[in-house]
């Protein structure tokens, strides 16, 4: 009897909203740069072994592919220090607030990507 | 570690369709959870067409509705219809809330009514709190006090009677608990914001002797620090109280206090 019930249905059929989105994105942008900065460390380890090397992995970043991981590292970097951020605040006990939560949640998301476009310009010298 | 899929034996299939026989112009349609204990079947969502020309505002209106006139069969708790027991908690369009309290107006399209997420299901749209209430009792909510008599009184300022609220008026509905992610991957574990909310009511209460004593007991990795503010709680809660800002001060007291 009792190993027969059910149960119930949960993340499949619980709404999202702006707090509960940041806080997985959190989670997944960590986890990201993690493998971002592992990747980092490497690449610079190569970079020391030869020009080759070098050549290499400046073809490598001017592709398109490459590009994409370049911009989506600033992004998950830009994500993670933003949320971080938050989560300080909320550690002090402040924004609690459900209308608090929501706007801080949306500037988080917003200004990831402001910070991604500013610092992609920046490294293009657009200023 | 956390199972995101439904076991095997909790997939939902798809279950009867009652069409409407009133003939009504104004027709909404229900998907309502169901499960029979007495059968070996699999949960299934029945679907109910509603007139809602003859309906009251609220979600519990409709499915009183529905067992009355089309489905006698279907079984949910309810009691006060006020608000104020916490019976009817259940998950109507994909958030947790309390069905008499809740206006079907403010749900787009049609109504999904399931059991409180993440419990195992007595029957239909009944869910078992029974660990919940274990952890309650568990945070020894009731007051203790040392240094007076049973019969004299205990004096509270104004002020000290203040932090009290926001937390005493917990109606232990268990909306915010069940919503939250970190409950459902650890709820053996961790208290949840129902309880912690009560653990903070008990805390903070001035005439409370075991402040101390409270606090080591929940400073504890999984008891506490599972939260990780994703706010489901406080956005589900029907009572409007805020059950993430009461474990962030249960966390700001460990960090700054010698406990």
């Amino acid at each position: 009897m009792e190993d027969k019930k059910p149960l119930s249905p949960h993340i499949q059929i619980y709404r999202w909203h702006i707090s509960s989105l940041v806080s997985i994105s959190h989670r997944i942008t960590g986890i990201i740069n993690i493998i971002g900065i592992t990747l980092i460390c490497f690449l610079s380890c190569w970079l020391i072994l030869g020009e080759t090397n070098y050549t290499l992995i400046n073809f490598f970043f001017n592709s398109f592919f490459g590009k994409f991981i370049v911009l989506g590292l600033v992004w998950s970097f830009s994500f993670q220090i933003l949320s971080e951020i938050r989560h300080l605040i909320m550690d002090m006990g402040y924004g609690f607030e459900l209308q608090t939560t929501r706007l801080t949640g949306l500037i988080v998301i917003f200004g990831s990507f402001l910070f991604t476009v500013a610092i992609y310009l920046i490294g293009r010298n657009f200023f | 570690m956390a199972q995101i899929s439904l076991p095997k034996n909790s997939e939902v299939n798809k279950g009867k369709y009652f069409k409407d026989k009133t003939g009504s112009k104004n027709i909404r349609k229900i998907n309502v959870y169901r499960w029979d204990p007495s059968t070996e079947e699999n949960p299934r969502i029945d679907t109910y067409e509603v007139d809602m020309d003859n309906c009251p505002s609220k979600v519990l209106d409709i499915l009183n509705k529905i067992k009355n006139e089309i489905d006698p069969t279907l079984a949910y708790r309810r009691s006060c219809a006020h608000g104020v027991c916490g019976s009817c908690a259940m998950n109507m369009g994909g958030k947790n809330g309390l069905a008499c309290t809740k206006p079907h107006s403010e749900i787009d399209g049609d109504i999904d009514i399931y059991p409180l997420p993440h419990l195992k299901v007595k029957r239909d749209l009944i869910g078992d709190l029974d660990g919940l209430y274990k952890q309650y009792e568990s945070i020894e909510p009731w007051l203790k006090n040392n240094s007076t008599k049973e019969t004299t009184e205990i004096f509270q300022s104004k002020e000290d009677r203040a932090k009290l609220d926001g937390a005493y008026e917990c109606i232990m509905c268990a909306c915010c608990s069940t919503s939250c992610p970190s409950y459902w991957w650890n709820g053996d574990k961790y208290l949840g914001p129902a309880v912690l909310l009560q653990a903070y009511r008990w805390i903070v209460d001035s005439r409370d002797d075991e402040r101390k004593a409270r606090l080591k007991k929940v400073a504890d990795e999984l008891k506490l620090y599972r939260c990780h503010t994703i706010l489901n709680c406080t956005s589900a809660c029907p009572k409007g109280l805020n059950p993430a800002k009461a474990i962030a001060e249960i966390k700001k007291m460990l960090a700054t206090a010698n406990v």
